[in-house]
C-alpha cells in the first residue's frame, strides 16, 4: 500500500511541478517571507520601504511581506510553526508564547549579529530586550512601537461637562458617576478578545500590590501567589466598575478587531477606553477627525494601594521581530530584520504617531512626547500578562478576567482557580 | 472512447486474462484520487490524532512525552468539555427542529408555485451561497448592542424592551449563533427536499384528484411518506454537521461569553491554538470523533425503516 502511495504522490507531484515550472522560471529571486499583524495603511507602508531599501541593496532578493489580523495572526504563525513553515521573518509579543519558540529552537538567536554591530544595537532602549530574551541571549529587535495601556479619552466630551482626568479611584468613581448621568458609557470595552479587558485587570493588581504582586505569582518566588488577597482585591474592585454600569452594554461580545469598540467612541456614545497606546495610530488612520479630540490618561491609583500610579503595563516594542530558524537565508533575513528597525524605519514609524523604543528619538508629535515621558518615568513596565504568562495559563487568565467581567465567578473563585492552575503549571 | 470501450474491447478479442486485469484495474484506477484523497486528508489525520492525543505536546519542538491515557482521563472529568458537547447536542436539536419544518414548507410552497417561482428559488438560495466568516461579520453588526439593526427595530415597533445584549449574554450567544445558523443551512435542505418532491409522479397524484383526493389530504398520505429517506437523510446530515460545528460560532463569538457558546470544535481549536496544548487538543478532536460516530450510528440504527431508494 505505502508503495502504491508513495509512487501516486511521486506522479502528483510531477504533475504540479510541471504545472508551476514556466512561471517558476521567472522568478530567479531568492524570497524572503515576513509575516506581521500590521494592518493599518501607515504600518504597512513603513515595513514595504524598509522592505524596498533592503531589495535594493541587495539584488536577487524579493521580500514577501505579508499582513494578517491580530487574532488571526496568533493562529496562523502557530499552524506554521508547527508544520516547520514559518516564514524568515515573524513578528511576535516576547514573553510566554515567544518563548516556547525559542525552547523548541525555532528561533535564530541575534545575540552574534548584535556583538558584531554594537552601534546598532546601542541605538535601543535597553528594558526594550526584556520580553525577548531567553537565557541571556536575545532572539528579536523592537520595532514597532512603545505600547502601554492608558485611557484614552473625548476632551470634547471632558470639557462639555467640566470634568478633568480622574488620578484617583474616587476621582473615578465620579467621573463615571457624571458621565452616567449624562447617558454616556464611561467605557468603551470590547471584551470578547478578553486581553482588552485583562488590562483592567492587570492595572487594578498593580495599583494595589504594585508589580512584585504578578511578578512574584508568576515567577513563583518569595512566597508569590495568585490567591494572594491584593488579586481578590482587584477583582472585586473590577466588578465594582461593572455594578456601577462603567462599561458600556454588551461589552462580553463586542469584537475589537473589527472596531467594535472604537465606533463607540467616534459616536460619542462612550467617553473613554483603556488601550495600548497603538489605538493613537489606529484612530488616525481610522477617523482623523476624532483623533483630534483625543486624549489619554494614565490608569488611576487605588487608595492605600501599594503600586506606584507612574507604573505602566504594556510592551516596549510593541512588535519584535525575530527570525526564523528554518529560513534558508538566515544571515540576509537578519539584515532585513535590521532595514526593519532602522532609523529609517523608525523616523517613519514617528510620523505614523507611533514610537519605536529607540533612545534619543526626534519626535515632535505631541503625543508621542508624552507618551516617551510616561515611559521614561515609569518605575516598572509590566508586559501584557497573556503574552507574559506561559500559553495555556494565558489563556486561562483571558477566560477568568471575562468570567469576572460577566459576575459569572466571584474574584475568589478566579483567585483560587488560577492558583491551582499556576501551580500545576509553573513549576 | 467511453468506459466500456476500453473495458470490453479486449474481451471482444478473445483475451480473456486481461479482460479480467483491466475489469478489476479500471475501477481501481478511477478510485485512486478520491481513496487517495480520503486517506491523505481523513485516515492519516484521523488515526495520527489518536496518536497525538497520548503525548503531552505542545506541537513545536521536539519535547513530546508519552502520557498514555492521561489525557483521556483529564478529557472525562473536564466539566468544559462536556459542556461544549452539551451545546453541540443543544444546536443539532434546534437545527432539526428549526431547519427541517421550515425547508420542507418552502419546498412545497415553491414546488406548487408554478411560473415565477424561479426568483424566489434563488432569493431563498442566497445565504447558502455565502461564506460563512462574511455572514458571521455580517451578523456580529447585525446583533451590536448599540449599532445593531436588530435592536433597532425591536425598538421601532415598539418591542424595546425586548432589545437584548444578543452576543454578549451568556443565555442568549448560543441560541443567536444557533438562529443564523439555521438561516444559512435551511436552504440546503430546502433543496433536497425539492428534489424529492420533483420526483413525486405526477401522475400519481392526478389519479388521487381524481379519485377526490384534497392536496392536503395528497401531501400529508402521499408526498410526505415518499419523502421520507429524504428526510432522514436531511436529520442525520444536520446532526452530524451540528455535532462538528465550528465557523459561525467561532467568528461570531469565539465560543465565548465566557464559555457560554462554546462547541467542541472551539474547544478542541482553543487548546491547540491558544493554550499550545495540541496533545490534549487532539483528544478533544478524537473525543468528539467518538461522540458523533456514536450519536451518527444510533440515529442510522434508529431510522432504519424510514431507510427508502431515494
Amino acid at each position: 500500500m505505502s508503495k502504491f502511495v508513495s509512487k501516486l504522490s511521486a506522479l502528483a507531484c510531477g504533475a504540479a511541478m510541471v504545472a508551476i515550472a514556466p512561471f517558476a522560471a521567472h522568478s530567479a529571486d531568492k524570497v524572503i517571507t515576513v509575516w506581521d499583524l500590521q494592518t493599518t495603511d501607515g504600518a504597512v507602508k513603513v515595513i514595504r520601504d524598509a522592505a524596498d531599501r533592503f531589495e535594493k541593496a541587495n539584488p536577487g532578493y524579493k521580500v514577501e511581506d505579508t499582513h494578517i489580523l491580530n487574532d488571526a495572526y496568533k493562529t496562523k504563525i502557530k499552524i506554521a510553526f508547527g508544520a516547520n513553515e514559518p516564514p524568515c521573518v515573524f513578528s511576535s509579543w516576547g514573553g510566554g508564547p515567544f518563548r516556547e519558540y525559542v525552547a523548541a529552537n525555532q528561533v535564530v538567536d541575534l545575540t552574534p549579529y548584535l556583538d558584531k554591530d554594537p552601534a546598532f544595537k546601542d541605538r535601543f532602549a535597553p528594558a526594550s530586550f526584556g520580553a525577548v530574551t531567553v537565557d541571556g541571549k536575545i532572539y528579536g529587535l523592537p520595532a514597532e512601537n512603545t505600547a502601554i495601556a492608558v485611557v484614552f479619552y473625548n476632551k470634547e466630551m471632558f470639557e462639555k461637562l467640566n470634568l478633568t482626568p480622574p488620578k484617583t479611584w474616587d476621582e473615578l468613581l465620579q467621573v463615571i458617576d457624571v458621565l452616567k448621568k449624562n447617558d454616556i458609557a464611561p467605557f468603551a470595552l470590547a471584551n470578547k478578545n478578553k486581553w482588552t479587558g485583562s488590562m483592567y485587570y492587570g492595572y487594578l493588581v498593580d495599583r494595589i500590590g504594585g508589580p512584585e504582586a504578578f511578578a512574584n505569582a508568576a515567577q513563583r518566588k518569595d512566597g508569590g501567589s495568585f490567591a494572594d488577597p491584593v488579586f481578590v482585591e482587584a477583582g472585586k474592585r473590577l466588578q465594582e466598575l461593572v455594578n456601577l454600569g462603567a462599561f458600556q452594554k454588551g461589552y462580553n461580545g463586542l469584537d475589537y478587531d473589527v472596531g467594535g469598540s472604537r465606533r463607540l467612541l467616534y459616536t460619542e456614545k462612550a467617553a473613554m477606553e483603556l488601550m495600548g497606546t497603538w489605538e493613537a495610530s489606529t484612530i488616525g488612520n481610522e477617523n482623523p477627525e476624532f483623533a483630534k479630540k483625543l486624549g489619554f490618561f494614565p490608569f488611576p491609583s487605588v487608595p492605600g494601594g501599594k503600586g506606584d500610579p507612574s507604573d505602566l503595563l504594556g510592551t516596549l516594542g510593541d512588535n519584535f521581530v525575530s527570525v526564523t530558524n528554518a529560513c534558508p537565508e538566515k544571515d540576509k533575513a537578519v539584515e532585513l530584520v535590521k532595514f526593519l528597525t532602522d532609523d529609517i524605519a523608525a523616523a517613519g514609524r514617528v510620523a505614523d504617531s507611533r514610537l519605536p523604543p529607540i533612545k534619543n528619538l526626534k519626535v515632535d508629535n505631541p503625543f508621542l512626547q508624552d507618551v516617551s515621558k510616561l515611559v521614561s518615568e515609569a518605575k516598572s513596565v509590566q508586559l501584557w500578562w497573556d503574552q507574559e504568562l506561559p500559553p495555556k495559563l494565558g489563556e486561562l487568565h483571558k477566560d477568568t478576567s471575562q468570567a469576572l467581567f460577566g459576575l459569572s465567578k466571584t474574584p475568589e473563585q478566579v483567585a483560587e482557580e488560577f492558583e491551582a492552575a499556576a501551580k500545576a503549571e509553573l513549576k | 472512447m467511453t468506459l466500456t470501450d476500453i473495458v470490453t474491447r479486449p474481451a471482444e478479442g478473445g483475451a480473456g486474462g486481461a479482460a479480467l486485469s483491466l475489469r478489476t484495474l479500471a475501477p481501481a484506477i478511477f478510485l485512486a484520487p478520491a481513496i487517495l484523497m480520503l486517506a491523505v486528508y481523513l485516515l492519516y489525520p484521523l488515526v495520527d490524532s489518536f496518536r497525538l492525543s497520548l503525548l503531552d505536546w505542545n506541537g513545536l519542538g521536539s519535547d513530546a512525552r508519552f502520557v498514555g491515557l492521561d489525557n483521556w482521563k483529564k478529557l472525562a472529568s473536564d466539566t468544559l468539555f462536556w459542556e461544549a458537547a452539551w451545546n453541540n447536542i443543544l444546536l443539532a436539536v434546534f437545527s432539526v427542529l428549526v431547519q427541517m419544518p421550515i425547508a420542507l414548507v418552502l419546498a412545497v410552497v415553491l414546488d406548487n408555485a408554478g411560473r415565477g417561482s424561479r426568483i424566489l428559488k434563488i432569493l431563498y438560495f442566497l445565504p447558502l451561497l455565502m461564506s460563512s466568516v462574511a455572514l458571521g461579520v455580517l451578523f456580529k453588526y447585525f446583533y451590536d448592542v448599540t449599532f445593531g439593526p436588530l435592536n433597532a427595530i425591536l425598538d421601532f415597533v415598539g418591542l424595546g424592551y425586548l432589545a437584548q445584549d444578543w452576543l454578549g449574554d451568556t443565555r442568549l450567544a448560543l441560541g443567536a449563533v444557533i438562529a443564523v445558523v439555521c438561516w444559512q443551512y435551511i436552504p440546503f435542505y430546502m433543496v433536497l427536499f425539492m428534489a424529492g418532491l420533483a420526483s413525486f409522479p405526477a401522475e400519481i397524484s392526478e389519479a388521487a384528484k381524481l379519485d377526490g383526493a384534497s392536496e392536503t389530504t395528497i401531501f400529508w398520505k402521499m408526498k410526505l411518506p415518499h419523502l421520507k429517506g429524504t428526510i432522514r437523510t436531511a436529520v442525520v446530515l444536520s446532526v452530524i454537521g451540528a455535532l462538528r460545528y465550528f465557523d459561525l460560532i467561532y467568528v461570531m463569538t469565539g465560543g465565548g461569553p465566557e464559555g457560554a457558546s462554546e462547541l467542541m470544535a472551539t474547544y478542541m481549536y482553543r487548546n491547540v491554538f491558544s493554550s499550545f496544548q495540541l496533545g490534549y487538543g487532539s483528544t478533544v478532536a478524537s473525543g468528539m470523533f467518538i461522540i458523533v460516530i456514536l450519536i451518527a450510528s444510533v440515529l442510522l440504527r434508529f431510522s432504519k425503516r424510514y431507510e427508502t431508494e431515494v
